[in-house]
């Protein structure tokens, strides 16, 4: 028998690689939500209409937690968020698994880089109220 | 608008979601910014049996900005105001993250009730009634559940007693009212007074001069 193929249709499917090192057993696939919008990676951000390259995700390297790149902006863009994740409250770092930088991935990085130097600051500013407080301690010992 | 999907998501989610004893409802069908949440006092505490509902007000940057609620029944907790019924529960200011949602709020609600922290008050005649007199102040919110959170025999108001709404001895009062005072006005004084019972008092006779004196500028 000879079958003539007059025309034919090419389907393909894709889904956001989230397998990482420590969690190597997630074949690729995770049906996950991103916590902050509570829609699925595949999708997108509220703000967005076509999933993929347009709203890409972010792992997190420090803890495992990923959002859409686009929601944990306006996240730490808060300075309520002081550069933590929202899932764990560890200082948010993430994997940079992107070749080229784009505009948005500048921000996260300028963002993330300005609250670590915020909480800095703070800590310096609290020790040095500290040590004054320990040297005026100190004079009225001495007085 | 992110805020609108997310609201839409939660409102389905907890009407899907029978277990958690916590409900949530639209003021008004087209505005989802301002909602009604609801939830029941846990048991084991002077809220049980009371059905506590919640104020819950939806700012633009939701879920980067947690939502504002308040108590919309009238609550005798620590933390909870007694009069506005504002909170002051750590995630509804600076430890609030997206990844909390309207239930997931709600039921820290409700462990509030159960783990009050009267070192951080909210209220801080109730936090000094709770720290002086436990069993006294289970009462007062026993009772104030009784009256403000229960459904059903509303018609039961006008049983309750003034004195019992603010913990204060019924024995002082009618004390007072044998006086010829009048009985708005004694609880009044007492309240502002915070006087609520003879016990552990040392010294009465002085206390109830201190009382009299506040109660004849009173009603002079």
């Amino acid at each position: 028998m000879k079958v003539n193929i007059v025309e034919w249709h090419g389907f393909s499917t894709w889904h956001w690689n989230l397998a990482t090192e420590s969690h190597p057993e997630n074949s690729g696939y995770v049906d996950e939500l991103c916590g902050i919008c509570r829609v699925a990676f595949d999708g997108t951000c509220p703000n967005c209409k076509y999933p993929g390259d347009d709203c890409p995700i972010v792992l997190g390297s420090g803890c495992t937690h990923n959002f859409h790149l686009h929601c944990i902006l306006k996240w730490l863009e808060q300075d309520t968020s002081k550069g933590l994740c929202p899932m764990c409250r560890q200082t948010f770092t993430y994997k940079n698994l992107y070749p080229i930088m784009t505009e948005e991935l500048v921000n996260l990085q300028t963002l993330i880089d300005g609250h670590r130097v915020m909480r800095e600051r703070f800590q310096t500013d609290n020790e040095q109220e500290f040590e004054a407080f320990e040297d005026e301690d100190g004079e009225q010992m001495n007085g | 608008m992110s805020r609108v999907k997310r609201i839409a998501k939660e409102l389905e989610e907890c009407r899907q979601d029978t277990q958690s004893g916590v409900s949530l409802r639209l003021n008004n069908e087209n505005d989802l910014t301002k909602l009604t949440g609801f939830f029941k006092g846990p048991p084991g505490t002077p809220y049980e049996g009371g059905v506590f509902s919640v104020d819950i007000t939806i700012p633009n940057e939701y879920p980067f900005k947690p939502p504002v609620m308040k108590f919309a029944t009238k609550i005798y907790h620590p933390n909870i105001s007694s009069v506005t019924g504002a909170i002051c529960l750590d995630i509804l200011k600076d430890a609030w993250t997206p990844i909390l949602t309207l239930k997931s709020t709600l039921i820290s609600l409700q462990s509030l009730l159960q783990s009050p922290e009267p070192n951080d008050p909210q209220d801080a005649e109730v936090a000094k009634h709770y720290l002086a007199n436990k069993a006294g102040f289970d009462d007062t919110a026993a009772y104030w559940t009784k009256i403000y959170a229960s459904d059903g025999d509303k018609d039961g108001k006008s049983e309750f007693s003034d004195s019992a709404l603010y913990g204060i001895d019924d024995a002082i009062v009618t004390q007072f009212e044998n006086m010829g005072f009048p009985r708005d006005k004694t609880i009044e004084v007492l309240r502002r007074m915070s006087v609520k019972s003879f016990d552990g008092v040392r010294d009465k006779t002085a206390l109830e001069n201190q009382i009299l004196e506040e109660l004849l500028k009173e009603c002079s």
